[in-house]
């Protein structure tokens, strides 16, 4: 009798997980559908976490590394998920909690729900708009550069993009827009600002319009975080020379939050970062300006 | 009463272990090399080229730097596992020199064989060494139950140590187990173990198991002599074995490791060795969750693992014999207190003591929170043959009752129920087998939830980069002009061996730059998610052009370089 039991457990358990898996159609279906009602600024996710290459193979188009690499829900006004086996994505947690989702569909084995959060309160993105800004390691200015991305293998870090500022002389001395891994294996899309010890490296956006907040997000990544021997990274906010918040991330911060009022109106806003040892202090930021939070989303 | 184990029981595990041998062969073209082997293969060429000097010119061949330049690669495992590699290499490529395609079909089957071999091997000594303690159709099913685990499935295609060292070191136990009764087996219970401190460093732990187990066993016997009950008088109390492993084991160990010979470098060289796996580096794994990198790590490991890959039934049919031989596992005083009416009790020798301590030592060791546990299941492989034994037991219990039972209600009764309890032991090990290949370190069974559970659960999806094995198709005709690849976890070397096996068109090359390959492969294991984010800045682009998955996860994301569609 026992071993009959067993038997069919794990004979109809195989069947059961066999006829939950989705079928590549399921997410055909699921991704057609997204496809035809997308509206930029919308933001697609699907859970569990382990299908996002799934996700991104049938909708990786519509879903840039600045998406993929998010740091916040701020900057989208619409989300989509793509939920298999019952799950739900994690960064949207706070969203179900508030409300119900304004749209569920099925496909297969797939869900598909659509969450409206209202416009985003982000107005000008930091991180995706490095090409219009000024970079200086202390008083001598960083030069753009234009080659091929460099870099790449496990445990080397964010890929040198073929367009950054370069500080230099040493060659992690770079200013661009890449994605890190962070503490928690996470992409994140940012800026690459190692630190050059106490001599600042300064990344400075002019004459941008304030529309109150700015909303910066740090870290370093994984390999060199995780050990947790390594000294700080200082950041400080800037506008228009003075200083409106500061960040000191240690390791086991992991992508750590800062929010500083910048006022309203135009100004320059400049993002400084320190370290009293630079040594394995691979720090990237991602920052925006932003309005006044929406109830939902941020 | 133990049976008489005669030619014709050799001659079934000959065939068992044959017949699996042939499988593996029948199967092992799945499954691309993984990172362990392409380092065993270069090994593996390095000493066939110092056999071949040996024979050809022995005087230049014994020289400090002949043996330096044939036995210095790879100098962190002893020489036995990769030599017999070689000399399988050397075999084919004699065979291949005489104008035919070789003995194997592939090149990397030349290599792997010798562990397949192993693998065959143990069967045959399993079901001997199950057939002598708990009879004949205990033997047969535990050996089936081995053959039938989906990771030592996987590893028994791969030239690597973990199927040789649990050969051997199973050996050496039964050798041992012999050696109590027999005074010729005391010899080879020294020769064997000699096998295994030349196969893999999971050898050392065997001499402390056995000690423990004759500590246990002699306490026992001066007891029935305190209290005059009979002793058989075969049983051989006196420290033999001991003296035998002392005596035979390191010398063979030396003499099958040329790296060790010099006799002003020996001890040096061996505290290297010693030191290489006392302080072992840590790799990262994941386990529900987490990617563990440093101690301390959790001691759940090993058990959780072997719940998670080792189908339900083998589990829960060793759970069985053990419950079964569980009295006879106690010392007297605990049985004659807390178990007085039982009727199990202990053979002279103290089996069970013996085949549990080699059940749980393996484990244990895994268990210790400064143990590494990048290695997942293999690094414990040595405990499932002892689990087995068990397992077999439990199904002879159990196909026993059932055809009793509801068994005896069929048609022809005497036959078919024999032939539908063993159809329902093996099935579902069958199952899980079958449905592991060829993605055997990615499998989980349904304990876990299967693969899409056990991903839920954050457990190590793979690691050795072997299932690239499952993209060759897709490389070549993507790229029928040729191209490159981008190879993350797979070894050059491993790449180079599906060149030679011919499974990979030659112009479809290896690339060491991710920017400038034409194809990007990303292994998924939790910390390898730099590579995919690094293949999303190069390309410019998040999404692949191909997800290889298995039961619905993906197990390798490929990626494809823009300027190819320019």
């Amino acid at each position: 009798m026992l071993l009959a039991l067993v038997t069919l457990y794990e004979l109809l358990a195989q069947g059961v997980i066999d006829a939950r898996v989705p079928a590549h159609r399921d997410w055909s279906a699921a991704s057609r559908h997204i496809r035809e009602h997308h509206r930029d600024g919308d933001l697609i996710v699907s859970a569990p976490a382990w299908t996002d290459p799934l996700l991104r193979r049938e909708l990786g188009d519509l879903l840039p590394a600045a998406q993929a690499g998010r740091s916040d829900l701020a900057p989208f006004a619409r989300v989509w998920e793509i939920s298999a086996r019952g799950r739900r994505a994690a960064d949207l947690v706070a969203v179900r909690e508030a409300r119900e989702p304004d749209e569920t569909s099925t496909f297969g084995a797939l869900t598909v729900r659509r969450f409206d959060l209202g416009p985003s309160s982000v107005a000008f993105d930091l991180t995706s708009n490095l090409r219009d800004a000024q970079v200086r390691r202390g008083d001598r200015t960083c030069t753009w550069r234009r080659s091929t991305a460099q870099g790449g293998g496990l445990g080397t870090g964010p890929l040198t993009p073929a367009e950054h500022f370069f500080c230099g002389p040493e060659p992690w001395l770079w200013v661009g827009e890449t994605v890190t891994e962070d503490l928690d294996l996470q992409p994140r899309h940012c800026i690459w600002q190692h630190p050059a010890g106490t001599e600042p490296i300064t990344t400075t956006y002019r004459n941008v319009a304030l529309p109150g907040r700015v909303v910066l997000h740090g870290g370093i990544y994984y390999l060199h975080e995780r050990e947790r021997i390594h000294g700080p990274v200082d950041v400080r906010v800037l506008v228009e020379g003075r200083e409106v918040g500061r960040m000191r991330h240690e390791d086991g911060d992991g992508w750590r939050r800062m929010e500083a009022d910048t006022g309203t109106g135009t100004g320059d806003v400049t993002i400084e970062v320190t370290a009293p040892d630079a040594n394995m202090r691979t720090f990237c930021w991602a920052a925006d300006l932003r309005g006044p939070a929406r109830e939902v989303g941020e | 009463m133990r049976p008489r184990i005669g030619f014709l029981d050799h001659v079934l595990g000959a065939l068992l272990g044959a017949a699996y041998v042939a499988v593996l062969l029948g199967t092992s073209g799945d499954l691309a090399m993984s990172r362990d082997e392409s380092f065993y293969v270069t090994a593996a060429q390095d000493y066939a080229g110092w056999m071949r000097q040996l024979w050809n010119d022995p005087d230049a061949a014994l020289t400090t730097e002949s043996i330096d330049r044939g036995w210095d690669y790879n100098h962190e495992h002893p020489g036995l596992a990769k030599a017999l590699f070689g000399l399988s290499w050397i075999a084919h490529e004699n065979a291949k020199a005489d104008g035919g395609d070789g003995l194997f079909a592939r090149d990397s089957d030349a290599f792997r064989f010798p562990g397949m071999v192993c693998a065959g091997l143990l069967l045959w000594l399993l079901y001997i060494f199950g057939a002598r303690v708990f009879g004949r159709e205990a033997g047969a099913y535990a050996a089936v139950a081995y053959a039938l685990m989906p990771r030592p499935f996987y590893h028994a295609h791969l030239d690597c140590f973990d199927i040789p060292i649990t050969l051997v070191i199973t050996f050496a136990v039964y050798a041992y187990w012999r050696a109590l009764t027999s005074r010729a087996w005391v010899v080879v219970a020294g020769l064997a173990w000699g096998l295994a401190l030349a196969t893999k460093h999971n050898s050392w732990v065997l001499p402390g198991i056995f000690l423990v187990h004759y500590v246990w066993m002699t306490w026992a016997v001066r007891g029935r002599l305190r209290r005059e009950e009979p002793v058989p008088a075969r049983l051989i109390t006196r420290p033999w074995w001991m003296i035998s492993l002392a005596w035979l084991g390191p010398p063979l160990f030396v003499a099958t490791w040329p790296w060790l010979w010099h006799p002003e470098t020996m001890l040096e060289r061996f505290g290297w060795y010693a030191r290489f796996h006392l302080n072992h580096e840590y790799y990262t794994i994941a386990y529900l969750g987490r990617s563990w990198f440093e101690p301390p790590f959790p001691v759940s490991y090993p058990f959780v693992l072997t719940a998670f890959t080792v189908p339900l039934v083998t589990l829960v049919m060793a759970g069985l014999g053990l419950g079964m031989r569980l009295r006879a596992m106690l010392p007297r005083f605990v049985r004659q207190r807390v178990w007085k009416g039982g009727k199990v009790e202990p053979d002279a020798a103290h089996t069970d003591v013996l085949l549990v301590g080699c059940l749980l030592a393996p484990m244990l060791m895994i268990a210790l929170p400064s143990s590494p546990i990048f290695g997942g299941t293999k690094h414990w492989f040595t405990a499932y043959p002892f689990l087995c034994l068990y397992t077999g037991l439990g199904l002879v219990r159990a196909t026993g009752a059932f055809r009793h039972g509801l068994g005896a209600q069929l048609p022809g009764a005497r036959w078919t129920a024999r032939v539908v309890g063993a159809t329902l032991a093996i099935a579902p090990m069958l199952v899980q087998t079958v449905r592991s290949h060829p993605f055997g370190l990615s499998h989980y069974t349904p304990l876990a939830g299967g693969v899409p559970g056990a991903a839920d659960l954050g457990m190590n999806r793979q690691f050795w980069g072997f299932t690239t094995g499952s993209l060759t198709r897709y490389f070549a005709e993507q790229m029928p002009n040729g191209g490159s690849v981008y190879l993350c976890d797979t070894t050059p070397g491993a790449w180079e061996m599906l060149h030679r096996d011919g499974a990979l068109p030659r112009n479809v090359r290896w690339s060491a730059s991710l920017t400038n390959a034409d194809f990007v492969m990303v292994h998924h294991e939790d910390h390898f998610a730099e590579v995919d984010f690094q293949a999303w800045v190069a390309f410019g682009s998040t999404k692949p052009a191909h997800v290889l998955t298995y039961d619905g996860v993906p197990i390798v994301t490929v990626y494809e370089n823009p300027r190819r569609r320019r």
